[in-house]
């Protein structure tokens, strides 16, 4: 065999070994977080942890207003943020693909979405906490918004850029209006790619910690009213992590895990979705 | 109208032009069978009239070859136009050109026939006779391969002086059967023999109008044809 | 066959009155599409440069010419489909049935009920089949459930598809394939009952076989629409159309009936492009 097939072929053989050895290096660590998380979490797994609420330091307790406050407040935030992400992204995509105005939004989006969450916080703090005077359940639920917010207006806008053109145009040939053209046609055909972004946002709003801090607080006890201060599950993993009791830090391991096997469970969602969306 | 560039696809011009090699090839064998057929009757030459017989054949097989060809060409190049009235006329031209071929070995194979019989004074016309009609045949071919319309109208006015040709023949020979019935046999194929040359003459106006109508995709009319003398 | 006439009660959503043309009175030969001194232009670059041309009622004229020639651009300034993209603009005139169509005044809505465009590419919608075909009736004419069920049969029927996909009228559209996925475009166009059909390139998608049913479509179209077909294939324009118009470089450069066009153009320039001989 001539010498450069011999060299190419160790060239080769390299590059696979490196390549291999680093997928090898990520999976290493990301299995390894996972079941530290699924061997520390796992010990904390039990009935009490959904029904009770969390305990005072040193007792045993259960996570459920972390649970309920931050359903409710993931919830609050796509009500206020899906709708109107969607509505800006539909502008991008549809009527403002020749102004000006389109592009300087389209720019601020982006801006928006790289901006840190802790930023964002300390925003909603300032307009909202401040001037009522006290943490809220609003306050953190508009936080998780303005976060879901730009997500859903990028991915709605680049979903409906994919419908082709020639399916607008042949809606419009057979003389449907505009705006009938854009909810009965273009959103059943971007539907998929819609919704996707749409459970991708609420992954990552899910697990957001530094703004709920100070726009939501936490609440050791129960409450279900935006107006007051509401617990979250990252919060709470937060601060009981950090505390010298061993039933917290049980109870922390345990949210964490099923914080993790919710945003698992949504990226699952997204699969099935584009599946059959196919 | 010009065939003024060529087919973006160059096997398209290779085919076109190896048909107009075979019609030139054709009428090039056509043309030297009716002149070696005039000569082998003039100079009593049996053997050279055996010759042109047996030649026919090879004029036969062109003729099947450019059908091919020609088929082959339609089906695969799909020609439009021009292209394709070049086609069908190569197709027609063929055909004609084959019997033209045939009137020549009818000529020859009446060699035999004739030799032996003392010279005739009408057949003096005939080598006259068949140069005009084997000249009309090449200046007819000529008009296909260069797409020359004007030319195939020439053509066609010439054929009057091959039909004077043949009544005059006619008459000459009418006029020796009736003086001598022994000249009868040899006056009969001496008629024939002249019958198809003149066959030959008309041949040539046919192919003639077939190539006006592939060069021009008009049919030539007929104060073209007849040059107003008619 | 006459087309019925319905009556309306009311608009809907604002748009006029409209009533179905009937394409039965019209003499054998009129001109239903008198398009005059047309420019068209993409920004600052010319597509069509005074083009005038008259399109024949219930025949099929095809529009051919190499890449670039102006020929979509031609069939989208028919229906105005070009007005969705603000640097494109048009100049001239296009009559039909006497209105210029090209006129601020004339309603789109009018227009796009008179002339249908099919596309290259099958754009069936994200719905059933059934929705897809009666999907723009319910903007146009005020009809019951069976009317509309009617209608959709009718159309699918007209398509040559109603055998293959009536047994599932509710099931997804993007499951049908290539072939078929066109014919209910096809279907979904003429279920309006528009009076001319713009074809663009309609089969240059599909296979073979699907491609020569929807040409013998064409051919069983024509007795009750006026069809425009933009092809770049030749033998097509050849075998579906009556007339045919060849554009180079955006101008009309030679119209006139199909076989003449095809065995004895005038111009040498359709002469060199039909036979090959194009640069």
């Amino acid at each position: 065999m001539p010498s450069r097939l011999i060299t190419r072929r160790i060239v080769d053989w390299l590059a696979f070994l490196f390549a291999s050895a680093a997928t090898l290096f990520g999976l290493f660590w990301l299995f390894w977080i996972l079941w530290t998380t699924l061997a520390h979490g796992f010990a904390g797994l039990n009935g009490k942890l959904f029904t009770e609420m969390t305990p005072p330091p040193g007792s045993e307790g259960g996570l459920l207003n972390a649970f309920y406050g931050s359903m409710a407040m993931i919830l609050l935030a796509l009500i206020i943020g899906a709708p109107l992400g969607i509505a800006a992204g539909t502008y991008l995509a549809e009527h403002g693909r020749y102004s000006r105005l389109a592009k300087v939004v389209s720019f601020l989006n982006d801006v928006l979405l790289s901006a840190p969450s802790i930023v964002i916080g300390l925003f909603v703090y300032e307009l909202v906490v401040l001037p009522s005077g006290h943490f809220s359940g609003y306050a953190g639920a508009l936080a998780l918004a303005l976060i879901l917010l730009p997500i859903v207006v990028r991915t709605s806008d680049e979903a409906l850029r994919l419908v082709p053109d020639q399916m607008r145009e042949a809606a419009f040939a057979l003389g449907i209006p505009r705006w009938r053209v854009t909810s009965r046609i273009l959103y059943k055909a971007a539907a998929t790619a819609i919704s996707t972004g749409v459970l991708l946002g609420i992954a990552r709003i899910a697990g957001e910690t530094a703004p709920l801090l100070f726009t939501a607080l936490g609440n050791q006890f129960w409450n279900a009213q935006f107006g007051a201060p509401m617990a979250s599950v990252p919060v709470v993993v937060f601060q009981y992590a950090m505390s010298p009791y061993d039933e917290w830090h049980t109870l922390a391991w345990a949210g964490a895990l099923i914080l993790t096997i919710f945003v698992l469970g949504l990226n699952l969602a997204v699969r099935l979705v584009a599946r059959r969306g196919k | 109208m010009q065939q003024s560039r060529e087919h973006t696809l160059k096997a398209f011009d290779e085919d076109l032009d190896r048909l107009r090699a075979l019609i030139s090839e054709m009428g090039g064998l056509a043309e030297h069978a009716i002149q070696e057929a005039m000569r082998c009757l003039m100079q009593h030459d049996i053997d050279g009239a055996e010759l042109v017989v047996d030649g026919d054949a090879r004029i036969d097989d062109l003729e099947i070859e450019t059908e091919r060809r020609v088929v082959q060409l339609i089906a695969l190049r799909a020609p439009m136009a021009g292209d394709l009235r070049d086609s069908i006329a190569a197709l027609k031209i063929s055909a004609v050109v084959e019997r033209i071929g045939d009137y020549a070995k009818n000529i020859a194979k009446r060699v035999p026939q004739l030799v032996g019989g003392g010279q005739i004074e009408p057949i003096s016309l005939l080598p006259e006779m068949a140069r005009i009609a084997t000249e009309m045949v090449h200046d007819v071919l000529d008009a296909f391969v260069n797409r020359d319309a004007d030319a195939a109208v020439r053509v066609c006015q010439r054929d009057q002086a091959v039909d004077d040709f043949y009544d005059s023949i006619f008459r000459a020979l009418l006029t020796f059967m009736m003086e001598n019935p022994n000249n009868i046999g040899q006056s009969a194929h001496l008629l024939f023999v002249a019958k198809n040359l003149e066959r030959v003459g008309d041949h040539a106006t046919n192919i003639a109008e077939m190539v006006y109508y592939a060069a021009t995709g008009r049919y030539m009319g007929d104060v073209q044809k007849y040059g107003g003398t008619r | 066959m006459m087309n019925d006439t319905p009556v309306y009660q009311q608009p809907t959503e604002a748009m006029p009155l409209l009533i179905v043309p009937n394409q039965d009175n019209r003499p054998a030969g009129a001109t239903q599409v008198a398009i005059r001194q047309l420019n068209f232009f993409y920004g600052k670059s010319r597509a069509l440069k005074d083009v005038s041309l008259n399109v024949v009622a219930n025949a099929v004229t095809a529009i051919i010419g190499p890449s670039g020639c102006g020929k979509s651009t031609l069939l989208r300034t028919i229906n105005r489909i070009y007005e969705l993209y603000p640097d494109q603009r048009a100049q001239g005139e296009i009559e039909i049935d006497g209105r210029n169509v090209l006129d601020r005044k004339y309603p789109l809505s009018d227009l796009r009920r008179k002339v249908g465009m099919v596309f290259q590419k099958p754009t069936p919608f994200a719905s059933s089949i059934r929705n897809n075909v009666g999907f723009a009736l319910s903007y146009y004419e005020r009809l019951s459930k069976s009317e509309i069920n009617d209608r959709i049969e009718d159309a699918l029927n007209q398509a040559a598809l109603w055998d293959e996909v009536k047994d599932k009228l509710n099931q997804s559209a993007l499951g049908l394939s290539g072939g078929q996925q066109q014919r209910l475009c096809i279907a979904r166009t003429i279920a309006v009952r528009p009076e001319i059909l713009l074809l663009d390139e309609a089969t240059s998608a599909l296979d073979p076989i699907s491609t020569a049913k929807i040409e013998e479509l064409i051919h069983e179209l024509r007795e009750k629409f006026t069809i425009l077909i933009v092809t770049h294939n030749m033998q097509q324009a050849a075998r579906v159309s009556q007339r045919t118009a060849f554009f180079h470089l955006g101008e009309l450069v030679e119209f006139g009936r199909t076989r003449e066009i095809f065995t004895n153009p005038v111009q040498q320039r359709t002469q060199d492009y039909i036979t090959g001989r194009f640069g």
